[in-house]
């Protein structure tokens, strides 16, 4: 039999050219015509069960029903996707189908699509459609095989082996993904439905996305915990579906060495958590909120779509914001976290913007200090925000009388008005204080960084050389030498990158002659001059065995000469032959 | 045992004749042929059996043999044994209890004369009209025993094959033959062979060959027969398919309801194996080819081709659509070759007597179109209300009166014909004024029925064409697979349907939803069972209108089938009074004293039949 590679085909009278077996439903969908269909879908091998694509194919006198999702093109042949025979036909399946699911929705659409609103047939109120599209690509692109059939005729159902919960599960959602009639059903994590409790997370929606709108690079990134393919080595629909192919799910974690000169630590900052502060119910009770969560929840493109909406869905008729939460505070930090009255704000004004909730803002002192920052402010009270001066006692519960109102109440000092308040409120913001990272120790070491008593790293002067540190050639800027907003980073970077810019373009390093020097005739490889150096100037080398001074970065304090117990590391034009020639001078002319 | 060459056939051919060869000087003078098929051992033959065992074992000197053979075809009439004494006519003794067994041993085999009382007229009917090509060796061997199998030139086809024509030889004498798949399909065999070679040698992949013995229509029992009696007939069409198809590997898919037939076929595959017929080096020649045996788990829906190669691959038996045929990508995507039990059956006779020969029995000219006849015979279970049930083989061609009235003796009890069905549930119900159609491919086709793989069912006035409709339709909902909808949903509610019009519940709308129904079914199903299970209700609204109306307008069941449709009465000037039916009636829903009319409660009468059935008055009619 001769077969030719690439075959012609007609289809509603016009002429495609594919390789010979290519489906009819791709070559139609290459002109541009629809078919309908139930159980097809991209991902999966066509299946040919649900019968609603069928076509009417032509060749010669011969006419006959096939479908379009599976059915081989030949060449020759001619295809037309809507005469009357293949409507009445498609009428037929779908009173079927009626039959068999009245209520689905998307059954009573296609129907309807096609006038049929009514069924003859007995009904059998189902909301499977027996598509096996779950069953299909559990198997063929998750490889868990954790669902399938059993029963035949009538009787056949999706279902779990012995119908208990699989092991085999993953737990990926593809199933309910691809689940036309919505009988599988993975609840999303934040439904907007009215009167249903949800759990509010910052996590993504799939095991591959993009951190953020504003992430730098924008590319997406995948979580290998949740990743289908690294748990079953199947799917990889993502790298599928990329037209670049920029998916590769070998990548693995590379350490790489630069060899630079100069090094900008920028490592930020980590917000303070308020669960500590048991009073201020962060983590126990329902609708309190750190600074950051709000953020999110205000981004258009976050779980709510920027609304303001409580734990149960619905918008909260007023809301507190608390400042100096963690911050100005004995117990916690003593320092001003400097950004919050600023952002708390903010929170009032797009509280006001947004909704039609009462805002009550709880401060010490409001620290507007920048530019238009103090009109801001002014605006705000404008808008009738509630500023009240005082600490914040505790946020509790309200009881049940009390809870018309407001289901939580913030107990406070008005020190403006010498009372004590209780406000109702729906919802708590607490402005959790900026605070060093965890690592900040780690991080001070590997770097030779001093930290100021606060924890932040400490600059080389505050006035006069905020982004330098004491060692030469490591910068700091951001939060993490300090609480500072935006402006004041953007500044502060700007001048460590300017000074290291300067560093670079003079192309040499002047160093202070008073440095000191190892002797590796007598150095013995102790590393005591390591751990005392405060500039980190001193190196061990292995394969020697001997420690040796970095005269760029050795600011000649002494330090390492004075522990050093073999004396081999001596200070130049500090040596101690030099000192005890000082001494006999001074002590021979008394003077 | 040795294994065989080519040269050994005729060899033990004729040793095995002259073993079993009666004559008056010779170790055997009389032969005992017992049928011992499914049927007979069904109605008693074992003990028969063990009856004339008995016998020959106290009477030496009878030097009488039993021939323990296969079907005998006469199923209404078994257990039946033939007697050959030498110098005698056979003689056919029918419906032979044990206790007969002493009576004609003693009277035919020791002294000579027949019973004529337990025999079965030299001219009966029912064998008269019949031709037997696949079912040539019934009577004759022992399908426990190769040799009485290669006495009959068993294999001897085979051998010719092997060393005397080439594969593509092969093929086109198969197609100059006109056989076509007896399985129900009709497809010209040797087209089959050809396409399946050609896509192996093009794809340079192996190929297998493939027996369909899941035989699921309800009373066709054709193909059990075949592997019953004559497991060899098969295995031998296979080799030969194997040689020309240029396949290595076969397999018979055998449901697991017939245990009998696999048994026989495994000692027969064994024995062919001992023999060096299957195996590596075939008689010598060089061929290789064994088949393995696959058994059935109980779905109809594996005897459809892709779902029997799906239950091969032992994947769940889910059809598939066939735009891609299954001889180009069959068995594990590669070239496979499915036939029927039958048709395999028919290979080694067409080698040995020839294509022409072959063409002159049946009808139809498939000189230039190898559809346009329906060559050779065909075999038959015919069942249901004939007198002369049995499996009966025919030439195409004959008339469905012939085969009902002349071989199957017409219809019992002074009853009327009313409709024969053919083809299963894939076949449909033909009136009486359709008796003269022949019986081939595509005459039946024509007339909204088919020929199918072989049952044929009569019914007569007491069959109701409503519930015999609903009987199959209720068969195919338990067997679709369920996998597309026009066949699931549309049995379903097809079902539903005919559930209601049975029970008094139709609607006038009913009748042309049946059919709305039928046409989706067979435009939009995506395999055979589901595009034929419309045939029997399409045809019995078609050919039985007046039957459907009465059950939906008038709430009756003419044929006093349906319960909840007809009442039972008793004819008071027919009723003698003889309490008979009254003292059987389980509901006691019949009163009266002796000797006085009875009558029948309607409101406690649940419909048994079992007073109708008693009543030899025929004063209980039906309402």
């Amino acid at each position: 039999m001769e077969h030719k590679k690439i075959v012609t085909v007609k289809i509603d009278g016009h002429e495609v050219q594919a390789e010979r077996g290519t489906p009819i439903i791709k070559l139609a969908a290459k002109l541009g015509i629809y078919i309908p269909t139930l159980c097809h879908h991209d991902f999966v091998e066509p299946y040919g069960s649900c019968r609603v694509c069928s076509v009417e194919l032509r060749r010669g006198k011969r006419r006959r029903l096939v479908t379009a999702c599976n059915y081989p093109a030949q060449d020759g042949e001619e295809i037309y996707t809507d005469t009357e025979w293949v409507r009445e036909n498609r009428r037929l399946i779908l009173e079927l189908l009626l039959a068999r699911c009245p209520e689905v929705p998307v059954i009573k659409e296609m129907a309807a699509a096609y006038g049929v609103t009514e069924t003859r047939f007995e009904k059998l109120y189902s909301d499977c459609i027996n598509c096996g599209l779950c069953v299909r690509i559990c198997s063929e692109v998750v490889g868990a095989n954790a669902i399938g059939w059993a029963g035949r005729g009538v009787n056949r159902e999706v279902t779990t082996p012995f119908e208990i919960d699989p092991q085999s599960c993953i737990g990926c959602g593809a199933c309910a993904a691809v689940c036309p009639t919505g009988r599988i059903r993975i609840e999303p994590l934040w439904a907007i439905k009215e009167g249903e409790p949800r759990e509010f997370t910052l996590g993504p929606s799939s095991a591959i996305y993009i951190p953020t709108y504003q992430a730098v690079p924008k590319v997406p990134v995948i979580d290998p915990e949740a990743c289908i393919h690294f748990k079953t080595g199947g799917c990889q629909i993502c790298a599928r579906v990329c037209e670049p192919r920029a998916i590769d799910h070998n990548q693995e974690e590379r350490l790489e060495e630069f060899e630079v000169g100069q090094i900008l630590v920028a490592t930020g900052y980590e917000l303070f958590n308020p669960a500590v502060m048991k009073q201020y119910g962060y983590g126990r009770l329902d609708d309190v909120y750190t600074s950051l969560e709000m953020e999110y929840m205000f981004n258009s493109s976050g779980p709510t779509n920027g609304r303001i909406l409580m734990k149960n869905g619905e918008p909260p008729r007023s809301i507190g914001i608390i400042h100096c939460v963690g911050s100005r505070d004995a117990h916690h930090h003593p320092y001003c976290s400097r950004i919050c009255c600023m952002y708390a704000l903010k929170f009032a004004h797009l509280i006001k913007d947004r909704s039609e909730a009462d805002v009550y803002q709880f401060y010490i002192d409001m620290r507007a200090f920048g530019k238009g920052y103090e009109e801001f402010f002014t605006r705000i009270l404008d808008e009738g925000v509630n500023v009240i001066r005082g600490r914040v006692a505790e946020v509790i519960k309200a009881s049940p009388d009390k809870a018309r109102e407001g289901k939580l109440l913030i107990r406070c000092e008005d020190t403006l008005v010498h009372r004590f308040r209780e406000i109702p409120v729906d919802m708590v913001i607490l402005c959790s204080a900026i605070e060093p990272q965890k690592d900040a120790e780690h991080l001070q070491r590997l770097f030779s960084l001093s930290r100021s008593p606060d924890g932040f790293f400490l600059e080389k002067h505050p006035k006069l050389d905020p982004t330098a540190t004491p060692t030469d050639g490591v910068y700091i800027a951001g939060c993490c030498q300090g609480p500072k907003d935006i402006p004041d980073t953007v500044a502060q970077a700007s001048s460590a990158a300017a000074r290291i810019l300067a560093n670079i373009a003079k192309g040499v390093v002047e160093v202070a002659p008073i440095v000191a020097y190892i002797d590796s005739e007598i150095c013995a490889g102790c590393r005591l001059c390591l751990q005392v150096c405060p500039y980190g100037a001193i190196e061990y080398l292995e394969e020697k065995g001997i420690s040796q001074v970095n005269e760029a970065l050795c600011k000649g304090c002494g330090t390492c000469a004075s522990a050093c117990p073999s004396g081999a590391s001596t200070q130049r034009h500090f040596r101690d032959e030099q000192i005890w020639a000082e001494i006999e001078g001074l002590l021979l002319n008394p003077r | 045992m040795k294994k065989l060459k080519v040269e050994d056939l005729p060899k033990i051919k004729e040793k095995r004749l002259k073993e079993t060869e009666l004559s008056e000087t010779g170790p055997f003078r009389a032969r005992i042929v017992v049928h011992l098929g499914t049927c007979g051992l069904s109605a008693g033959a074992q003990s028969t059996l063990e009856a004339f065992e008995s016998q020959v074992a106290q009477h030496p000197e009878a030097r009488a043999y039993i021939l323990k053979c296969g079907c005998g075809g006469f199923c209404a009439r078994e257990p039946m044994v033939q007697i050959e004494v030498v110098g005698m006519e056979p003689v056919t003794y029918v419906e032979l209890k044990p206790r007969d067994v002493k009576t004609i041993f003693e009277s035919h085999v020791l002294r000579g004369e027949v019973v004529e009382a337990k025999r079965l007229p030299p001219d009966e009917k029912f064998f008269a009209r019949q031709h037997f090509l696949v079912l040539r060796h019934r009577g004759k061997i022992d399908p426990e025993n190769i040799e009485d199998y290669i006495a009959q030139d068993g294999y001897s086809a085979l051998a010719r094959v092997l060393t005397s024509m080439s594969p593509e030889q092969v093929i086109a004498e198969v197609k100059a033959s006109g056989l076509r798949g007896r399985g129900g399909g009709g497809f010209p065999t040797g087209i089959k062979w050809e396409t399946c070679r050609q896509a192996g040698e093009e794809r340079k992949e192996e190929r297998f060959v493939i027996c369909n013995a899941d035989e699921g229509d309800p009373g066709a029992y054709m193909d059990r027969s075949v592997i019953e009696s004559d497991p060899h007939a098969v295995i031998e069409g296979m080799i030969i398919g194997a040689y020309a198809v240029g396949s290595h590997q076969g397999y018979i898919y055998i449901r697991k309801e017939y245990p009998i037939a696999l048994e026989k076929l495994n000692i027969a595959l064994a024995q062919a194996r001992e023999y060096g017929l299957l195996g590596e080096d075939i008689l010598g020649t060089g061929f290789n080819f064994d088949i393995e045996v696959h058994r059935g788990a109980g779905a109809f829906v594996c005897g459809e081709s892709t779902a029997l190669m799906a239950s091969l691959e032992g994947r769940a038996g889910i059809p598939r659509a066939k735009y891609i045929h299954t001889v180009e990508y069959g068995l594990w995507n590669k070239p496979s070759c499915l036939n029927n039990v039958e048709t395999w059956a028919n290979i080694p006779i067409i080698i040995n007597k020839g294509a022409s020969w072959f063409t002159l029995i049946g009808t139809g000219d498939v000189t230039n179109n190898p559809w346009g006849g329906s060559k050779g015979t065909k075999v038959f279970s015919l069942t249901g209300k004939v007198k002369n049930t049995g499996l009966i083989e025919v030439p195409m061609g004959i008339t469905l009166r012939e085969i009902i009235f002349d071989i199957g003796g017409g219809i019992p009890g002074g009853k009327k014909f009313k409709t024969v069905q053919t083809g299963g549930p894939s076949g449909g119900f033909l009136p009486e004024s359709l008796l003269d159609l022949p019986v081939d491919f595509d005459s039946l086709t024509e007339a909204g029925s088919m020929m199918g793989s072989g049952g044929m069912i009569v019914g007569d006035e007491d069959t109701c064409m409503v519930d015999m409709a609903k009987y199959f339709i209720h068969f195919l909902l338990e067997e679709s697979c369920g996998k597309c909808v026009p066949c699931r949903e549309g049995l379903r509610a097809m079902h539903s349907i005919l559930e209601r019009i049975t029970r008094g519940q139709g609607k006038e709308e009913d009748i042309e939803a049946l059919q709305d129904l039928s046409k989706v079914m067979m435009q939009a199903s995506l395999c055979a069972l589901g595009q034929s299970a419309p045939n029997p209700v399409l045809t019995a609204i078609r050919y039985f209108r007046n039957e459907y109306e009465a059950h939906i307008r008038d709430k009756k069941c003419p044929a006093g089938v349906c319960p909840d449709l007809y009442e039972m009465t008793i004819v008071p000037e027919l009723c003698p009074g003889c309490m008979v039916c009254a003292r059987y009636c389980p509901t006691g829903a019949i009163s009266g004293e002796k000797k006085k009319p009875h009558q029948i409660n309607r409101s406690k009468c649940i419909k048994c039949n079992v007073c109708y059935s008693l009543c030899k008055f025929n004063a209980i009619k039906k309402i």
